[in-house]
């Protein structure tokens, strides 16, 4: 689904981002972890066109995304809260965002209905702007938003932050029910370990830009990751 | 302390994104300076000669002072839309331990280096020399001096009051236009008053007490208002709105841009910065009033199809010069959404097509002044609508600069979108239509003027899809520098 090839970014001479071939399949649940720096959000920066890559190039479904516009019809993301329009309910929000994608205000009710148990009560029938919900209630409306409109790539930057644990386990329900039949294809990035070995078959270790890691995930891989982060703590 | 501040934000100027734009608006902003400068020091020098010239029985000091309330009205106008009230991040600065007082000062007193400021001195320094070298008494003259220079710090004051609280601007305007109108219609003339006052100074030298006060007066007013205000609101109490939902499904008949356009009118009913801003594009319409109402511009058509442009082009010249950093707050979102940039652009040109003509029909009065100011207005709201519109969108492409979008009038944030690297960028729009009016007028005649304004703007509704691919262009280039600059934190 998403093809890398000798991509780097840097800024001003310092590499940030060095990767030279990353192919993610289609249905694949995605996991990329590292520490602060390690080029997560450059890297689903880069696939969204939000910046330009230094070197090489990034294929959406074939079609290469910083030359057209066409991937953004089965793409949608949540990298953080400049993804909101603050100035709209949360419904107001979904319905934008369901009539750019395509979709009736039908069908963003049914879709957004699924997801009652995940809001908390919080989010909908509030009648609230969303700059004034907490940083966590505006996290779930927009992690909620990607889903509108059948999109083939879902990207979250690190949705578990800030999320409360309730809704970080229906979260992870989601996540799975998502990837479940193989249509689409999540990418998320995350700081806890534990539940991104949960939720992704594969995940890829940043450092500095590099990828070190490339693993799919089984019952060994957690402690795998936690030896390696543990190790760069001693070296 | 100070220092530390001064070196604070001389690493926020020469940090932030916007100041690495293009060279050339550098380079014409510095020349404009130097014009401006250089043309305040001259007329200041120049003055007391041409005075002495047209009126030679008048005595030039007399004189200047029977002219300062144009002075003062000229000064305090330039001033609010010009001036860039000064910014700091307090944030950070209230938790560690300085003396609120101290930054406070601190921000009021960097008020006193501004621009404007030094365009009132650079006039009278070099008149006040000319006066003393001419042997008028040096203590009248050195204390008059100083009397301006007070009330030129004064005007500098309450133009920080006006910027940053609604009521005091909203109080001074009226007053003034209250003071116009009955100078105006001789009813009373506040300027006589007001000239004997800069007389009494002037004789009376230990008077200069009195604008000193007014000067101190004013510095402890914002002094306190600002204190007022050195507190986080949102961090203390959050409270939130109450929402307001309008129905705007009927919006929908414009089809695919139509969740834009339903944006637009939730962005600007809901959000303090843009209602400030649509407010003032509403007082364009007015604008006609000075020049129909005085015979002086009718022998200047080109100023009169200026005006016309203006009445008509409020919102545009407010609004839509704002075009892209008014979704700021979310751009990376627009950007990744399933929108094409097309559609965004197009959206926004409706919207402003759309209040071109609603300004139009609100200037139907305008026949009063018969039908040939009509017909100007026809015509430059025709201009706006075909040129003006991709000419504000055009220069959009180059405004990077980020909106807080409900972030009003505060004492510590920038609430002055109108700086000059945006009059800059904005000159053509002012200065294009008087081109294509005059040249045909004066070649042709009146009506051909009027004929070539229209037809102008017809030119740019044919060619609408053309130019609008160009400038989707110019945006698309412009992109990532957009995005990054948007992200950038005030």
């Amino acid at each position: 689904m998403i093809s890398v090839k000798n991509l780097s970014k840097s800024y001003k001479g310092i590499r940030v981002l060095n990767i030279e071939n990353l192919e993610i399949p289609k249905g694949q649940s995605f996991g990329l972890v590292g520490n602060n720096g390690a080029g997560k959000t450059t890297f689903f920066s880069l696939i969204l066109d939000l910046i330009q890559p230094t070197t090489g190039q990034i294929k959406n479904k074939e079609i290469l995304v910083n030359e057209s516009e066409e991937w953004k019809t089965f793409t949608s993301s949540f990298i953080d809260e400049s993804f909101l329009i603050g100035y709209l309910t949360a419904e107001e929000y979904f319905y934008f965002i369901g009539e750019l994608r395509g979709q009736t205000k039908a069908d963003v009710d049914t879709l957004i209905s699924q997801f009652e148990d995940f809001f908390h009560g919080e989010i909908l029938g509030q009648n609230k702007y969303l700059r004034d919900l907490s940083k966590g209630n505006q996290k779930k409306a927009g992690i909620v938003a990607t889903f509108i409109g059948n999109p083939e790539v879902i990207i979250l930057d690190e949705p578990f932050a800030n999320l409360d644990p309730t809704t970080q386990i229906r979260l992870k329900q989601i996540i799975k029910e998502l990837t479940q039949n193989k249509d689409v294809t999540v990418l998320i990035s995350s700081h806890d370990l534990q539940h991104i070995t949960e939720v992704c078959e594969r995940i890829v270790v940043l450092e500095k830009g590099d990828v070190i890691k490339d693993i799919s995930t089984s019952d060994a891989t957690l402690k795998e990751l936690e030896d390696y982060f543990t190790g760069s703590v001693l070296s | 302390m100070i220092k530390r501040f001064l070196s604070l934000e001389w690493k926020q100027f020469t940090r932030a994104s916007y100041f690495q734009k293009g060279l050339a608006i550098k380079i014409l902003m510095f020349f404009a300076v130097l014009y401006f400068g250089g043309m305040a020091i001259f007329m200041g020098g120049a003055m007391f000669f041409i005075l002495k010239k047209i009126m030679p029985e008048a005595d030039p000091i007399e004189t200047v002072n029977n002219f300062m309330i144009y002075w003062v009205l000229a000064n305090l106008a330039i001033r609010f839309f010009m001036q860039q009230l000064p910014v700091m991040n307090i944030k950070p600065l209230m938790i560690i331990p300085i003396k609120r007082n101290i930054v406070i000062h601190y921000l009021l007193g960097k008020t006193v280096i501004s621009f404007f400021n030094f365009i009132s001195l650079f006039i009278f320094l070099p008149f006040t020399v000319v006066l003393l070298v001419k042997g008028y008494p040096p203590v009248y003259v050195l204390f008059w001096f100083l009397s301006i220079m007070c009330i030129n710090m004064a005007l500098n004051f309450i133009n920080f009051l006006i910027n940053k609280n609604n009521t005091v601007f909203y109080a001074i305007a009226s007053t003034l236009v209250v003071l116009i109108g009955l100078e105006y219609y001789d009813i009373f003339k506040i300027s006589k008053p007001i000239g004997l006052v800069f007389n009494t100074l002037y004789t009376n030298p230990y008077l200069v007490v009195i604008p000193l006060l007014l000067m101190a007066g004013l510095y402890k007013i914002n002094f306190n208002y600002v204190r007022k205000g050195f507190y986080l609101d949102d961090a203390v109490s959050k409270k939130a709105e109450k929402v307001n939902t309008t129905d705007l499904t009927w919006m929908n008949r414009f089809g695919s841009i139509a969740p834009f356009l339903k944006n637009d009118v939730k962005l600007i009913s809901r959000n303090a910065r843009p209602k400030q801003v649509v407010m003032m594009s509403f007082f364009f319409l007015f604008y006609g009033l000075f020049f129909f109402t005085s015979d002086v511009y009718y022998d200047m058509p080109a100023i009169l199809a200026f005006a016309s442009m203006f009445i008509t082009g409020g919102f545009l010249m407010t609004f839509g010069q704002l075009v892209p950093s008014w979704d700021s707050e979310y751009y990376k979102l627009f950007m990744s959404q399933n929108i094409s940039y097309k559609k965004y652009l197009e959206s926004k040109w409706y919207l402003m097509v759309v209040a071109v003509a609603i300004s139009f029909v609100l200037s139907t009065p305008y026949i009063y002044f018969g039908w040939e100011i009509f017909g100007m207005i026809a015509a430059g709201a025709l201009f706006n609508i075909g040129l003006n519109t991709f000419i504000t969108l055009l220069g959009g492409a180059l405004n990077r600069v980020p909106i807080e979008l409900n972030t009003k009038a505060k004492a510590f944030s920038n609430t002055n979108g109108f700086n000059l690297t945006q009059m800059l960028i904005g000159l053509p729009k002012l200065v294009l239509p008087m081109i294509l009016f005059y040249v045909p007028y004066k070649l042709v005649s009146f009506d051909a003027g009027l004929i070539v304004l229209a037809l102008s703007g017809v030119l740019g509704i044919v060619f609408k899809t053309f130019f609008l691919n160009k400038i989707e262009r110019i945006y698309q280039k412009g992109k990532y520098k957009t995005i990054a600059a948007f992200a950038e934190k005030k």
